[in-house]
């Protein structure tokens, strides 16, 4: 199996001690606390010519909320021509689960949205279909 | 749908829109069943409505629901793109339905938290059978091609749902300290470090407990706020803050996500004792305006959910305060339970109004009433309009009962084999909202009897020389303050020979005479438990439990059954169920002292008895003889053990009630009037009393029970 590189963008401690241990199975995992910080890494890995494979965003952060680094990521992505079906995977994990946050997301262009707690089969099972594992 | 009202959980709306599909597609195709084939309305909205429940289910990864939808949807597709003649319809038809059924299983699983797990391979088979046999149709004469394959585009996007969220709760907790303990806040915080281990999400007042040594005294005099999410019971998370001694009380109350969302429980009520009042107004004023937005839903936006400070120690707060567009609305949805509420308050005004103009103390002689009279006539009219307005409130059209046995009909006569087609009348017909839930089962059973033992099988009705199709006749009206639900079929009819053979077998004749019975008490035989003339247990009756249960369930709304029928020319079942549960008419009778009432609609006379009518049998039953009739006697008082003494027949008097083919008498002391009578349940803390259904109050405020005559009878 492939190695990932996986960036993880978690305010809360324990939720960051918990998806780092889960995701650490997959590959490598990049961990920042705020929204600014996920965007930085993702321009730097970028500028290094190492593109993450997945980016797992939390949606309640400082400075910058997961929704604002999502958009970040997809512009930078847009700016640099980017071809759709190269884009970055973007899983949002959130308790916010109403309607209107997910369409949001999704019209922001995130992958999966994945509620909390986090329902572990079926991550695996998402990331199977978009073919990372 | 408004952006405005999606408030629901992703989940919730998935299942509640693919419902609401699902339930307008079965209509769709039930409407065109007898049709050659779908038009061409039809097989858009099919081919849309699975188009969507296959996008919506590839997100949600519900992968069983997502195939079977898209495989159906190819079917529709070649409808639609190359119309082929010749596709057998009904089996289409079935297929639908089969679809529609597997699709409403597995969303029947989800909602109750399960996996949807069940397997589409078998129908999916069949689907692709069928869909070969349309493709053979369209390229058979060569004019048509095929059109491209319908390519399944596999969803980009994915939501996984939380982990049954329900296992959360919430919490809101008020710790209380000694006023004379020392450095508060750091206690507080080491409760707050010792639930962190167990929260899920944890927020409190006042936030900078670590940094702010003010707040000590902030929590000393309001107690220290918090609201904990946390799979834990509240006997688990009580320990893990009672550690030190200076705690001296713990407040633990469950809430729910809402009242844990949006509660402004942690802000504490401050007094104002100093301001002047203009002042305090202001403030209170300026709150409000501030809350104002929070409780609104409005579009997320990115940047709402920044966090904006990040302190340690300091709870989360949400950069989420945009004031959201007011929006006019001419509909708003009230909820049941509020509707119910103001339904039992007017019910206590009609009672205060009867005590107001009914008082003793009008009765003083030589009073000059005649405005008193005058505001009396506009506080009857008012109350009654009240009343009117909240019962037309409450009324609903039967439209959707009655779409419901649409199904049934068709499912039944396909496994049964019996042509057989319905016609529904007066469904717009308007019933309480309360009473629509109780009818539903009793008219689904009624229904289904009358496809399987009313109408004969194609057989039989050629050998009978009846040429018309089975039919089945639904029909709904208002008649006389009650609803009349007739359930009519063009069947067999029943068999009174055999119905009594029957019963004579079940011991149920006594010593009647068969001979003199009429038809309709004959047929009340069907209405016994355990009772069934069908030879053969088919899927869909005659096991024999059924017309008891029909008419029990029946009898708890106030309704009677009427069942009668005519030999080789079918039957015809009619319910007639009052219009509400809440307010009947009723007469009142006093005896030994209590009162009690009875509904006016089953009282069929009044008889002033005379001794010589009477039979007493020697083990102390009573029987009476009005009009060559004779009817057992029920002495109220001893029913329910008010008196040993037994009255003389002349000091009483004689209430006749009739109910489903049977009387009984009534003895009573006397009857005090006729009311209107707001039905009150009785309280709990009485065990379930034989021979009552409720209570009232009465005009002079004294209590009233309200006779049930079904197990009075019975």
């Amino acid at each position: 199996m492939k190695k990932l590189k996986i960036l993880l963008a978690e305010d809360d401690f324990a939720t960051r001690k918990f998806m780092l241990k889960f995701l650490e199975k997959y590959g490598e995992v990049d961990v920042t606390v705020d929204g600014m910080e996920a965007v930085d890494a993702f321009l730097m890995s970028l500028e290094d010519e190492e593109p993450y494979d997945l980016v797992c965003l939390d949606v309640m952060m400082p400075v910058m909320d997961g929704y604002q680094a999502l958009m970040g990521i997809r512009n930078i992505e847009k700016q640099r021509n980017i071809a759709q079906e190269d884009m970055v995977k973007v899983i949002m994990t959130t308790a916010l689960n109403d309607e209107r946050n997910v369409k949001k997301a999704f019209e922001l262009g995130c992958t999966v949205y994945s509620g909390k707690p986090l329902n572990v089969d079926k991550f695996e099972e998402v990331l199977t279909k978009l073919g990372l594992i | 749908m408004s952006e405005e009202f999606n408030t629901e959980g992703m989940l919730d709306m998935y299942l509640l829109e693919n419902g609401q599909l699902l339930e307008s597609l079965q209509e769709t195709v039930l409407n065109q069943k007898d049709a050659e084939c779908f038009d061409e309305d039809a097989i858009n909205e099919i081919f849309r409505t699975m188009h969507t429940i296959k996008g919506s289910s590839g997100i949600m990864m519900f992968d069983n629901v997502t195939k079977i939808a898209h495989k159906l949807e190819d079917i529709f597709y070649y409808l639609r793109e190359s119309k082929p003649d010749n596709v057998p319809h009904l089996e289409l038809v079935s297929y639908v339905l089969d679809v529609a059924d597997f699709i409403s299983a597995e969303m029947d699983k989800i909602r109750d938290g399960n996996e949807p797990d069940g397997d589409p391979t078998k129908m999916i088979g069949k689907l692709d059978d069928f869909l070969k046999q349309i493709k053979h149709e369209i390229t058979k004469d060569d004019k048509k091609e095929l059109p491209p394959e319908n390519v399944y585009v596999a969803p980009n996007q994915f939501y996984i749902a939380p982990v049954s969220s329900n296992e959360s709760r919430f919490y809101q907790i008020i710790i209380t300290f000694r006023p004379d303990t020392q450095m508060s806040n750091i206690r507080a915080y080491s409760a707050v470090y010792a639930l962190k281990e167990i929260a899920e999400d944890m927020i409190y007042y006042p936030e900078d407990i670590v940094s702010n040594e003010n707040s000590a005294e902030i929590i000393l005099r309001h107690g220290f706020r918090m609201l904990l999410q946390a799979q834990a019971s509240q006997e688990e998370i009580r320990p893990m803050i009672d550690t030190c001694a200076d705690i001296e009380k713990i407040d633990i109350r469950e809430v729910t996500s809402d009242g844990f969302l949006n509660s402004d429980f942690l802000k504490p009520i401050e007094i104002d004792l100093d301001s002047p009042i203009e002042e305090v107004e202001r403030k209170a004023a300026e709150t409000e305006q501030e809350e104002e937005p929070n409780k609104k839903a409005k579009d997320v936006a990115p940047g709402d959910y920044v966090i904006q400070s990040k302190e340690p120690g300091k709870a989360k707060q949400l950069n989420k305060n945009k004031p959201a567009k007011a929006s006019k609305q001419s509909f708003i949805s009230v909820n049941v339970e509020k509707m119910d509420e103001l339904m039992d308050l007017i019910g206590e005004l009609v009672i205060a109004e009867a005590v107001v103009l009914q008082n003793p103390d009008l009765k003083v002689p030589g009073l000059e009433l005649q405005n008193f009279q005058k505001a009396a006539r506009q506080l009857s009219k008012i109350s009654a309009d009240l009343q009117d307005v909240i019962m037309s409130m409450r009324m609903m059209p039967l439209t959707t009962t009655f779409q419901k046995m649409n199904r049934i009909v068709f499912d039944a006569s396909r496994k049964l084999e019996k042509d057989i087609e319905l016609e529904v009348i007066g469904e717009n017909t308007e019933v309480d909202k309360n009473i629509i839930e109780h009818i539903s089962d009793p008219l689904m059973h009624l229904i289904r009897n009358a496809v399987d033992h009313g109408i004969e099988t194609p057989a039989e009705r050629a050998a009978a020389g009846k040429r018309d199709k089975g039919k089945v006749t639904l029909l709904a009206k208002n008649e006389g303050g009650k609803v009349w639900i007739t359930v009519q079929d063009n069947g067999a009819g029943m068999d009174r020979s055999k119905i009594l053979k029957k019963a004579r077998k079940n011991g149920l004749l006594g010593n009647k005479n068969p001979e003199t019975m009429t038809d309709k008490e004959v047929y009340q035989f069907i209405t016994y438990p355990g009772f069934s003339t069908n030879e053969t247990v088919t899927e869909f009756s005659g096991r024999g439990v059924g017309m008891d249960v029909v008419v029990k369930n029946i009898q708890t709304i106030g309704g009677t059954l009427d069942i009668d029928s005519i030999p080789g020319e079918g039957s015809t079942m009619t319910m007639k169920i009052p219009l509400t549960l809440a307010i009947i008419d009723g007469i009142v009778m006093e005896t030994a002292g209590s009162y009690f009432v009875v509904e006016t609609g089953i009282v069929k006379s009044f008889v002033n008895a005379r001794e010589d009518m009477m039979i007493h049998e020697p083990d102390g039953e009573e029987y009476i003889m009005i009009r060559e009739e004779c009817y057992p006697v029920i002495r109220l008082g001893e029913y329910f053990s008010l008196t040993n003494e037994k009255i003389a027949v002349e000091d009483g008097m004689m209430v006749l009630i009739e109910l489903e083919e049977k009387t009984i008498c009534i003895l009573v002391d006397k009857l005090l009037g006729e009311q209107e009578i707001v039905v009150k349940p009785i309280p709990q803390y009485i065990k379930k009393v034989r021979g009552l259904s409720g209570c009232t109050q009465l005009g002079d405020g004294s209590i009233a029970l309200i006779l049930d005559p079904a197990s009075l009878i019975g």
